[in-house]
Formats: C-alpha cells, sequence, structure tokens
C-alpha cells in the first residue's frame, strides 16, 4: 500500500458526506417522519455543517485528533440519537487511529470496526433492529473481504454491501429507538440511520481512495 | 446530599420538572439539581458533553444520581460516563425511573441526606403510585383480593398495640384532614421528618374495617400508594429507640395538617403580629412582643463555659468525645438550622451554615486531632485551636468579617457544653450526678446559664443581657421567658440581633459600661426605639415603662385592626404602605399585616440558596408566587443586589479590596449580563400576569440605567414581544451621587426607591457592618434626610418616590419621611399597621412642619428627639 491516507483526504470526506446530507435532508427527514420524529435529516445537517467549520477553523496535528474534535462537536450539536451514535463511532474511529503512522487499507478496516463497535455498544443494537448496525455490519465483511486488492476497492465494496444492507431495513421490524414503538407499523419503511451510514461509506468511497 | 442531573430532550421540560420536583422539599433541603436538556432553548436534543458538565457540577463525595427522559437521552447520559474522571463516574447513577416520577421521589429522599443507592432505589418506584392508583380504578376486584390477602399477612397485630412497654412497637391514630388528602407534598413532609429519627415507621389504613397493608413511612413511593384521602384514619406504628419521638413528631404534623392549612386557610390571617398566641403553637409562638420596648429581672448569661469540671480520660477516650461532640453537635445544628428555616426564615436559617462548616472545617479538626493525639484532653485541644481561630477573626480589617467571630465562639460554647456532657455522663457511671447531666442537656447556652447561675435565677419573664447574642441562641430563646435581650457588645448587624428582631424581641444593643452594675435578678428597661436603659428604675419608672409598653400594645391592637385600611392622612394625603419581602411566606404575612403589595422582592435572598442560577421558568414561578400570596398587589422586584457583603452562591465574585465600593448591585453585571437579563425575562413575563414593578440596584448615574433598560427591552424580546405595558420600571437611589442626580436619573423611570440604609453608609462614608461606627451608620442624620428631600424635590413630577430602608419601619420616621415627599414606604412586615396607623393619626402639613425641622437640626441625635417628642407628645394626646 504505497499511498496513506492524508488528513486532507479525512477532511475531504467530511465535507463530501456534510454535502451529500445537505442534499438530502429532505430525504432523510422523510424517512425518519414515517417511523421516528422527523429530525434525523435535519440533525445530521446540523452536526455535519458544525463539522465543516470545525475542519475549516482549525488545523490538526494527527487523524485521531481531528476525528475526536469531529465526534465531540457531533456530540454537542446533532441533538438526537444519531449525536452519541455517530459521536461515538468517530471518536472510537480516531482512537483506533492514534499512534498509527501510515493509515492503509488495514489502518482503516481496523478503525471502521472499532468506530462500529462503538455504536453497537453505544445503541445496544443486534443485527436485523433495524437500525444504522444493519447497514454496517455487511459494509465491514465486505470491507475486510476486499482489502487485499486495497482502499479503492475495499471501500466501493463495502459502500455497495451498506446500500444492500439499507434496502433490507425497509422489510424490518424496528426494535430500537423512537421507531420500535410504532412496532409493525415501522416495516414498509427504510430506517433512515441505515440511509446516512450508506451515505457515509459512499463518501469514503469517493474521497478516500 | 446526592447531586441530581435531569437529562431530557426538552429544556423546558426539564426546567418544569425540576420546578415541580423542587416545591416537594424546603428550598433550605434542596438537593443540588442541574440538567442537560436540549440543544438550546428552543431545539429539541441532548449533548453529552452537557451532561458530563452537569455531573460535575452536582458532583459531591455522596455521589450523582441521573435521570434521562428517553432515546438519545440515554446514551447521551451513558456516553456522558465515559468523558468524566473514572473516580467521579464510579459514583454515578444513571437511573432507567420514569423521569417526572423518578426525579419527584428522588429529590424528596436525596433531601434527608440518603444514600445514593437508596435514592436510586426509591426513584426507581417512582411509578408505583401511578400503577397502584390506575390498577385499583380499573380492577376493583382484583384489588379488593389483593387487600384482603395484604391484611391477613400483616405480621405484627397493631390493633391491640396500643404502646406496650416491653421495647416493641408503639402507634398512634392520626386523622388526615386536608382536602386533598395525604397527597404528594404532604407526604413528602411526612417522609422528610420520619427520616430524621431512628425509628422505623409504618403507615396502615383504618378507615375500613382491618388495618390494611403497611407502607413505609420513609419512603414516598409507598407514602403517596397509601391513597390516604380526607377524612380517612392512619395507624402510625414506629419501633426503634426513637420511635416515641417519631410518632410525636408525626402527631404535630398531622394536628397542623401536614402545614398544608397555612396555604390553604382562607381567611389568611396566618400572621398574628401580637405574637400571643396560646402555648403549645409552635409555630406562631416563637414571636417576641415587637414592641421594642421591655421591662423585668435581667438573666445575665455568662458566655463561658467553666470547664474547671471536666475529667479528661485517657487519650483514647478524649479523641472518641471529640468526635462524638462534634457529631452532636453538628446534629443539633442541622435540626436548628431546619427549625429557624421553618420558624424565622431562609435567611436566618443560613447563619448555621457557616457554623456547620467550621464542624467539617479540616483546618480545625487536625489541629484538635494532633493535640489530642499528644496528650491533650479533648477540651483543651479545642479551646486553644478555636481561640486560634478567633484571634484570626478579629485581626481581620473588615468589621463585618470580624463580627464573624461570634460564629466561632458560638461553635466553642456548643463543643465545650457538649464535651462537658459527656464527661459528665462518663462520670456518671460512677458517680451519680444526674444534676450536672441535666444542666447541660441544653447546649443553647441559655439554659444553662440560666439554671447554673445560682441566685435563684429565672421567675418568670426576663430580659436576657449578654457580653454578645449569637444566632442559636436568639434562635432558641423561648420567647415566654425572655421579653428583651441587651447585649454589651457586637454591633446591631450581628447574626443574633438578624434573628432577635426578625422574632420580634426587643433588643437594645452596645449597651456597654451601662451594664457594670447588673447583677442576676436586677431588674432593668429599655426602649430599643429610643435606645434608653434603666437600671434599677423606681417604682414610679417601672409603671410608667409598663404603661408605655401598654399603650403601645393598644396601639398595635388597633392598628392591627385596622391594618387593612389605607394609611391616608388627616389631610387626605394617601401614602403607600408595602413590606418588604424575601419569600412568599413574608408575603403571606405581610398580606395579613395589610401591606398592600411589595415594595421590594430580594431575589438575591429568595434565590440565595441555589448553587446554580434560578431559571427563567423558575423565576417567574417564584414572582407569580409572591404576587399571588400578596393577592395581586403590586409587587416590586429588586434585580439581584449582590456583591458588597451579600455574594451569591452561582455567582462567584473575585475578591475586592473595596467590595461595597466594588462591583455591587447592578455594577456586576456589566461584565456578564446573562444572569440579570434572564432575571429581566422573568420580570416581563410575570408582569404579563400581574401587576409588577422592576427596579435595579446600586445605580450611580443615568448612563447605568440606560444600560439597564436596554438590558429590560432585549429580555422583553426574548420572548418576541416588547416590554410589558403594565410593567412601572424603577432604580434605587443608594448612592449620593444618584441622589444628587435625581432628576436626570429618573428622566425615563415610572419610580425611585430610596434604599436608605445605603445611602446612609455611602453618605457617612461609614460602613453599616462596623461596630466601632454605629454611631456614624444613621439614617436620621440631617445629611442623609437633605438628600432624601432632594429626591423627592427633584424627580419628574408624575415620578414616584419611595423608602424601602429600615428606617421607614419606625412609625414616626415614617412620619418625617412622608414630610420630606416620599410616598411609598416598604416596611418589614409585622411594622405595616404600627405605621399605617401612626400615618393615619397624623396630617401632611404637621409631617412637613417636623421635615422642615428635621432639615435644620444639626446632628441625628437632634432629629431622633425631634421624633421621641412626636412620639411623646402623641401619647399624651392620647
Amino acid at each position: 500500500m504505497a499511498e496513506a491516507l492524508t488528513l486532507d483526504a479525512f477532511a475531504r470526506w467530511l465535507k463530501q458526506f456534510a454535502e451529500t446530507v445537505h442534499d438530502n435532508v429532505g430525504l432523510l427527514t422523510d424517512l425518519d417522519s414515517a417511523i421516528g420524529d422527523a429530525d434525523h435529516g435535519t440533525n445530521m445537517d446540523r452536526g455535519f455543517k458544525a463539522v465543516v467549520s470545525v475542519l475549516d477553523g482549525n488545523g490538526f496535528e494527527s487523524p485521531d485528533a481531528l476525528f475526536k474534535k469531529v465526534g465531540m462537536t457531533l456530540v454537542s450539536t446533532v441533538g438526537g440519537a444519531s449525536g452519541p451514535l455517530y459521536g461515538t463511532f468517530f471518536l472510537r474511529f480516531g482512537s483506533a487511529l492514534q499512534g498509527v503512522e501510515a493509515v492503509g487499507t488495514q489502518e482503516l478496516g481496523k478503525a471502521l470496526r472499532a468506530g462500529v463497535e462503538g455504536i453497537v455498544t453505544r445503541g445496544k443494537a443486534e443485527l436485523e433492529d433495524k437500525t444504522m448496525y444493519d447497514a454496517w455490519a455487511p459494509a465491514l465483511e465486505a470491507f475486510d473481504r476486499a482489502a487485499p486488492e486495497g482502499t479503492a476497492a475495499a471501500l466501493a465494496a463495502a459502500a455497495t454491501a451498506a446500500g444492500e444492507g439499507r434496502d433490507a431495513t425497509t422489510d424490518m421490524l424496528a426494535r430500537k429507538g423512537r421507531a420500535s414503538y410504532l412496532g409493525e407499523r415501522s416495516i414498509g419503511h427504510q430506517d433512515p440511520g441505515a440511509t446516512s451510514a450508506t451515505m457515509l461509506l459512499e463518501s469514503a468511497a469517493a474521497t478516500l481512495a | 446530599m446526592i447531586g441530581i442531573v435531569v437529562v431530557s430532550h426538552s429544556r423546558p421540560l426539564a426546567n418544569a420538572a425540576v420546578a415541580l420536583a423542587s416545591e416537594m422539599v424546603d428550598a433550605t433541603d434542596l438537593p443540588r439539581i442541574a440538567t442537560a436538556a436540549g440543544l438550546d432553548e428552543a431545539t429539541f436534543g441532548t449533548d453529552a458533553a452537557a451532561v458530563a458538565d452537569a455531573v460535575g457540577a452536582v458532583d459531591s463525595p455522596d455521589g450523582v444520581l441521573v435521570l434521562v427522559d428517553l432515546g438519545s437521552a440515554i446514551m447521551s447520559a451513558e456516553m456522558a460516563l465515559e468523558f468524566l474522571d473514572p473516580a467521579l463516574a464510579e459514583r454515578v447513577v444513571i437511573s432507567s425511573a420514569p423521569l417526572v416520577e423518578g426525579l419527584v421521589a428522588a429529590v424528596v429522599l436525596a433531601s434527608t441526606g440518603a444514600a445514593l443507592a437508596a435514592v436510586a432505589v426509591e426513584a426507581q418506584a417512582g411509578l408505583a403510585a401511578k400503577q397502584s392508583h390506575l390498577q385499583h380504578a380499573e380492577t376493583p376486584a382484583a384489588e379488593r383480593a389483593d387487600h384482603g390477602d395484604a391484611a391477613a399477612v400483616c405480621e405484627s397485630p397493631e390493633k391491640e398495640a396500643a404502646p406496650p412497654d416491653e421495647g416493641g412497637a408503639v402507634s398512634i391514630e392520626i386523622n388526615i384532614a386536608m382536602v386533598h388528602g395525604l397527597h404528594a407534598r404532604p407526604a413528602a413532609k411526612l417522609v422528610s421528618l420520619v427520616r430524621r429519627f431512628d425509628a422505623s415507621v409504618s403507615l396502615a389504613h383504618l378507615s375500613d374495617g382491618p388495618p390494611s397493608r403497611r407502607s413505609d413511612a420513609a419512603s414516598l413511593s409507598q407514602v403517596a400508594t397509601l391513597n390516604a384521602r380526607r377524612g380517612d384514619r392512619l395507624l402510625v406504628t414506629a419501633t426503634g429507640s426513637e420511635a416515641r419521638e417519631a410518632l410525636a413528631a408525626v402527631a404535630e404534623l398531622a394536628s397542623r395538617e401536614f402545614g398544608e392549612a397555612a396555604t390553604s386557610s382562607a381567611d389568611g390571617v396566618t400572621a398574628n403580629p401580637l405574637g400571643r398566641s396560646g402555648a403549645g403553637d409552635g409555630a406562631s409562638a416563637s414571636t417576641g412582643s415587637g414592641l421594642d420596648m421591655a421591662v423585668g429581672p435581667a438573666l445575665v448569661l455568662e458566655m463561658e463555659v467553666d470547664t474547671s469540671g471536666y475529667m479528661p480520660g485517657e487519650t483514647a477516650r478524649e479523641a472518641a468525645r471529640s468526635v462524638a461532640a462534634v457529631d452532636a453537635v453538628a446534629k443539633a445544628l442541622t435540626a436548628l438550622r431546619a427549625e429557624t428555616a421553618r420558624r424565622i426564615g431562609l435567611a436566618e436559617a443560613e447563619i448555621f451554615d457557616a457554623h456547620l462548616a467550621l464542624l467539617s472545617d479540616p483546618d480545625l479538626l487536625d489541629p484538635v486531632k494532633a493535640g489530642i493525639a499528644v496528650g491533650n484532653s479533648a477540651i483543651e485541644a479545642w479551646q486553644r485551636r478555636l481561640t486560634e481561630v478567633a484571634a484570626r477573626f478579629e485581626a481581620l480589617d473588615d468589621a463585618y468579617q470580624r463580627e464573624r467571630v461570634q460564629d466561632v465562639r458560638s461553635v466553642e460554647r456548643r463543643l465545650l457544653s457538649e464535651l462537658l456532657r459527656a464527661g459528665a455522663a462518663d462520670a456518671h457511671a460512677t458517680a451519680a450526678d444526674a444534676h450536672a447531666t441535666a444542666a447541660g442537656d441544653h447546649s443553647t447556652g441559655v439554659a444553662t446559664a440560666v439554671a447554673g447561675g445560682g441566685e435563684g435565677a429565672a421567675e418568670g419573664p426576663g430580659i436576657v443581657v449578654v457580653p454578645e447574642l449569637d444566632a442559636a441562641t436568639a434562635a432558641t430563646l423561648d420567647v415566654e421567658q425572655v421579653t428583651g435581650i441587651v447585649t454589651r457588645q457586637g454591633g446591631a448587624t450581628g447574626h443574633g440581633i438578624i434573628v432577635a428582631k426578625s422574632r420580634g424581641i426587643p433588643v437594645l444593643t452596645d449597651a456597654g459600661e451601662r451594664l457594670d452594675t447588673v447583677r442576676q435578678g436586677t431588674v432593668v428597661g429599655f426602649d430599643g426605639r429610643t435606645g434608653q436603659l434603666w437600671i434599677s428604675p423606681d417604682d414610679e419608672q417601672v409603671t410608667r415603662i409598663r404603661a408605655e409598653i401598654e399603650s403601645r400594645r393598644q396601639n398595635r391592637r388597633v392598628a392591627v385592626q385596622t391594618a387593612r385600611q389605607p394609611a391616608v392622612t388627616r389631610d387626605g394625603c394617601r401614602i403607600t404602605v408595602t413590606a418588604n419581602v424575601t419569600s412568599v411566606d413574608d408575603a403571606v404575612a405581610g398580606l395579613a399585616n395589610g401591606a398592600e403589595g411589595s415594595g421590594l422582592v430580594r431575589t438575591e435572598v429568595l434565590f440565595g440558596a441555589m448553587r446554580t442560577p434560578p431559571s427563567v421558568e423558575e423565576q417567574t414561578q417564584q414572582f407569580l408566587a409572591i404576587a399571588a400570596a400578596m393577592d395581586g398587589q403590586p409587587i416590586t422586584i429588586r434585580t439581584w443586589d449582590v456583591g458588597g457583603d451579600k455574594p451569591l452562591r452561582f455567582l462567584p465574585q473575585p475578591e475586592e479590596a473595596n467590595p461595597f465600593l466594588g462591583e455591587r448591585g447592578l455594577r456586576l453585571f456589566r461584565r456578564q449580563p446573562g444572569v440579570l437579563v434572564d432575571q429581566l425575562q422573568a420580570v416581563c413575563r410575570a408582569a404579563r400576569e400581574t401587576p409588577v414593578q422592576v427596579m435595579f440596584p446600586m445605580v450611580s448615574c443615568p448612563a447605568e440605567v440606560a444600560w439597564a433598560l436596554d438590558c429590560l427591552a432585549q429580555a422583553a424580546s426574548r420572548d418576541g414581544v416588547g416590554v410589558p405595558d403594565g410593567l412601572h420600571v424603577g432604580v434605587m437611589i443608594e448612592i449620593p451621587a444618584a441622589a444628587l442626580a435625581a432628576g436626570r436619573i429618573a428622566a425615563d423611570l415610572d419610580f425611585v426607591s430610596i434604599g436608605t440604609n445605603d445611602l446612609t453608609q455611602y453618605t457617612m462614608a461609614a460602613e453599616r457592618g462596623n461596630a466601632a461606627l454605629t454611631h456614624l451608620v444613621q439614617a436620621l442624620d440631617p445629611s442623609v434626610l437633605r438628600l432624601v428631600k432632594l429626591v423627592c424635590d427633584e424627580v419628574p413630577p408624575a415620578v414616584e418616590v419611595a423608602v424601602c430602608g429600615d428606617v421607614a419601619s419606625s412609625p414616626t420616621s415614617a412620619i418625617l419621611l412622608a414630610g420630606l415627599g416620599v410616598r411609598e414606604l416598604s416596611v418589614v412586615g409585622p411594622a405595616v399597621p404600627e405605621v399605617k396607623s401612626a400615618l393615619r393619626r397624623t396630617s401632611l402639613s404637621h409631617a412637613e412642619a417636623l421635615g422642615r425641622q428635621a432639615l435644620q437640626a444639626g446632628t441625628a441625635d437632634e432629629v431622633k428627639s425631634l421624633l421621641v417628642s412626636l412620639l411623646t407628645d402623641r401619647e399624651a394626646r392620647a
């Protein structure tokens, strides 16, 4: 793995994702209004706008410092459940990169896994609870399978797998979060968290390759 | 006491839940509560970092309970623990209790000092009341069956349990007389009461058939689940070493309708200004005559505790006695604090915080411990250390601080008495000396001194003569026995004097060497209004003093009867007489005394016990409660008047070389307007519901008025509407510069209120707390009066001039102030009837003549004699 990921690349990833979220505020909110409290789009948009301004306003010495800042920013600005979930993801993602000199495919994979484990710990979600974990879990597997082919291939595979996982949430019965109050009525709607998680991986595939 | 954090998506929701729960307990017992709710006032959301901050803000070694609403609140709370220092995080419990029910239960139990684990369990059980109630409604048959079972398994047959003597259970029956039954607030009182005793207390229904399942009276959830309604009878059973005491206290609480009667009674006359209600009614009997005059035999209190009879034990025994004495004194002071808060007031109760702080101060405890370890007796070690500390206080430059040495001496007396008692109790085992034990039993100092004073001291009521008066003594004096207090020294602003005055006990301070000839039983008489002191007065003098007291009492009686009528002078000038208020209770009492609203709501006292700034909503609710207690008459809210001698816990200030000339009152907020603007927002909200006036303290120039008005506009705009039309705006005039510029300062205002206490200290450049300068700190000094007159003359015609300083509370001074042009007097509640009555009996032209004479006088003493002659003239005419 000749090329290691740079701080600039990480910043591009987050900015790209922030843009995607912004462009899809309506979609995310609509998905959430069907089964939740209709704030996922606006919450994520507010959180990642704050992230972008933090990235623009500060220089960072290392990826773990950058992601720690990103995580704390999300914790304090998102407001809804995605605050602690994405916040934890980036905090753990950053911690996994602590002391890493060059971030290659393997290191990226480890960081992603650490972040997702954080999400699982935080949200206590299991597979098929109709949460973002249903997108993350297959994505991690796909990433690892494609890892020998390099970062670009691994991220592309992860994004594709996340999309499939996201689509599969439509038929699931929600067992976590506000959607779980709807019971059977949650079936037939795509999970907004799985949708934004997929976007995050798609942005990664587009910027970190 | 544990701290509590409320995590919610919504800030208003969290604040309202806290307000609701806070109502359950006395403000003095309220645990620290912080909220982490919403991303801002209007945006729903939770923030793990804010939760971590909130936990840090209320943390103590006792731990923190975190209550959460739902979803991200739970995750944010968990995440917050990861942000915190692991040692701190270890003493945090996140509760899965329902937010509102759990918070209410937690606040009540926490207020009793219960441990974190117990509070967490209680919060968890917070749903029980609701569940039980609704199941009861839905499934009456099931409930009945359950009831039967419960009765059957009821372990011990209390039916026959009238006081058995073998140390088992004792029981009494109480009636539930309150309209709403034993609902949450009285239940909370019951719970916190029984938890004070070393007894386990249970409740059971007696009303229909056999006693029902027993509920633990120390558990709010269980008491509330009892569903005791009006007319129900309950069996109260207690076991344990203080079982009888606990039952007596419960009976007393029940006889007062759990304290609910006062708040719901329609007649409103809950405060009897004469304080002459029959003995036995603890709450109202604790008021002195309020007549400022007394005559009777002296009860000379030697405040030195005689330690010569102390029998030191070996080192370990002394160490144990010391620890036990500290515990006992702390316990007694805590009880005294609670009692004082209930009977007298929060501000007075807080005086004991200083005493309690001393008892836990390592700076005191460690040297004492070391002293005992090297072979000193506990008494020697304590005396040595406390003398050192007292000397440190006495060396302070600041007079107010210096007077705090009284706190040290008071603690010393209590500790030494307690050690003596412990020593005597130990000796008791070998040589029975019940008398010594009994004499030492009252660590109030008073009973000890009087009983030990020889010369057959206390026969009927008398006048306490003390070197100086500490707050503990002042709070515990039996007003049936003590008709007056004379101090040798200590100034008029010591804590003890403040407490005594607020209890209505006549006081004469700083009598000095005039007391040298006074012995136990010497007859003394004094008049606090004129400063006269008679020692061994002859029969004729005594008759005259008694006649004057009787005449004052008659005047008082007439005044009280007519208190509700307006104060209109004989020639038709209406003077508004309002009350100074620091609590809702003050407002209730003020209304009963005939106050026409409040001319001064001291917000820094009202919220003074809080460790975090009160929210806008909390403040609004308090203001509305005070207005309601005043029957909807106008209330004048003074914005935070902090600094100088009045710090606020949630507004820490840097030390200043000269705090009275530093960032006091309005000045303090120039650099941090947030807390002020919050308060003004609450003022605006209250003003939209009820007549409200707002005034800013410590204004020195017109620019400050303009800045204050900007803050007000800013606060009003937060709610998207302008400054309410009915809101009257004014400032306090308490700085000579402001008095001299009154015309310009008042140009855009509705009123000004002269704070004569500060105006006097700033005019005379003599600090009001400095006992050495009492001769200068005279509000009746002609220079001060000229400033008052100037303000009355200079303000625009439509601007009302009020006075809210102490001087307004004296009936004769009130006439003088009216004569100078003041049209509203805000006075201490109990003074309202007499001030009104005095104004009714005079004419404005007479008052104005008096004013002119006073302005021509050369000294404060000359003004005083003018007023005394007014008094004697009138008494002669009457």
